[in-house]
């Protein structure tokens, strides 16, 4: 198992050509993401994400560089990289979606990586998350427990 | 969207600290003394550690003698488990909207540009 990658796979009854426009087009991407972007369909293409929270007015705008565009068969990207910043393996995580068509369908594998070259070491973390060895398991019921005692103390 | 926070994803990101977070929470807090005597590595390495728990929120110090004392900060350890958790879970979110809106677009009544032979 490579801890440094997020790894999914979703079957999804829609043709590959379909699942490709909704995974790469901005009008789509606004739903399924919730941001905006004027990222194009073209390696190379740099843009933004941007949410916009209505009620409190945050916004938040992460940097996005289109890597890869084979239609409908893969389409990839690099994004959280600091703005005006050149995206590259050491300051971003590379998202690929490979699409095989499956029946009248398709099959979606997502990746996720760099979370190790960014030194967060975060695959060490989900690891030890998704299969609840040392550490995480402790910590949410040892937190639930203490809110259950705050909350039941006089 | 999750704000992952770089402070705090490399604070929790490393062993060590996270069996010092653990031990803080079972015994109710410690000292850089105590947690050494616990932990495969020096007291000043624990030292260190601690520091960085402490820059990114994570302990809180209180001075007693000598030493100081760390206490967990539940709240922000809450924010890096719920970070955590959220880092897989997110996706999986999203790949059901891709999934939804895909299903959607291909079972519209209106025309597409690929053949349509649902039987």
């Amino acid at each position: 198992m490579e801890y440094g990658t997020i790894e999914r796979e979703v079957h999804i009854d829609a043709s590959p050509e379909v699942v490709f426009d909704v995974i790469s087009s901005p009008e789509h991407i606004r739903d399924w993401w919730s941001a905006e972007t004027g990222i194009e369909r073209v390696a190379g293409s740099t843009s933004e994400l941007t949410w916009r929270d209505e009620a409190s007015g945050r916004v938040d705008v992460v940097p996005i560089t289109v890597i890869d565009v084979e239609p409908p068969h893969v389409f990839s990207f690099r994004w959280t990289h600091g703005p005006d910043e050149t995206a590259t393996p050491s300051n971003s995580l590379l998202v690929t979606f490979e699409l095989t068509p499956s029946g009248a369908g398709t099959v979606l594998r997502l990746t996720e990586t760099g979370f190790r070259e960014r030194g967060w070491d975060i695959a060490v973390l989900e690891e030890a998350y998704r299969e609840h060895v040392a550490g995480w398991d402790f910590y949410l019921p040892r937190i639930a427990e203490r809110a259950v005692r705050q909350v039941a103390a006089p | 969207m999750i704000v992952i926070d770089d402070d705090l994803w490399s604070a929790v990101g490393d062993p060590t600290r996270r069996r010092m977070l653990d031990k803080l929470l079972l015994d109710g807090g410690g000292t850089a003394t105590s947690l050494s005597g616990h932990l495969p590595v020096t007291r000043q390495a624990v030292s260190k550690h601690l520091d960085v728990l402490d820059r990114a929120g994570l302990v809180h110090a209180t001075a007693i003698g000598r030493e100081k004392r760390y206490r967990v900060d539940d709240a922000q350890l809450s924010r890096a488990v719920a970070q955590l958790s959220s880092v897989g879970a997110t996706w999986d979110a999203r790949l059901r909207r891709i999934k939804k809106i895909a299903e959607a677009i291909q079972n519209s009544p209106l025309p597409k540009k690929e053949g349509n032979d649902h039987g």
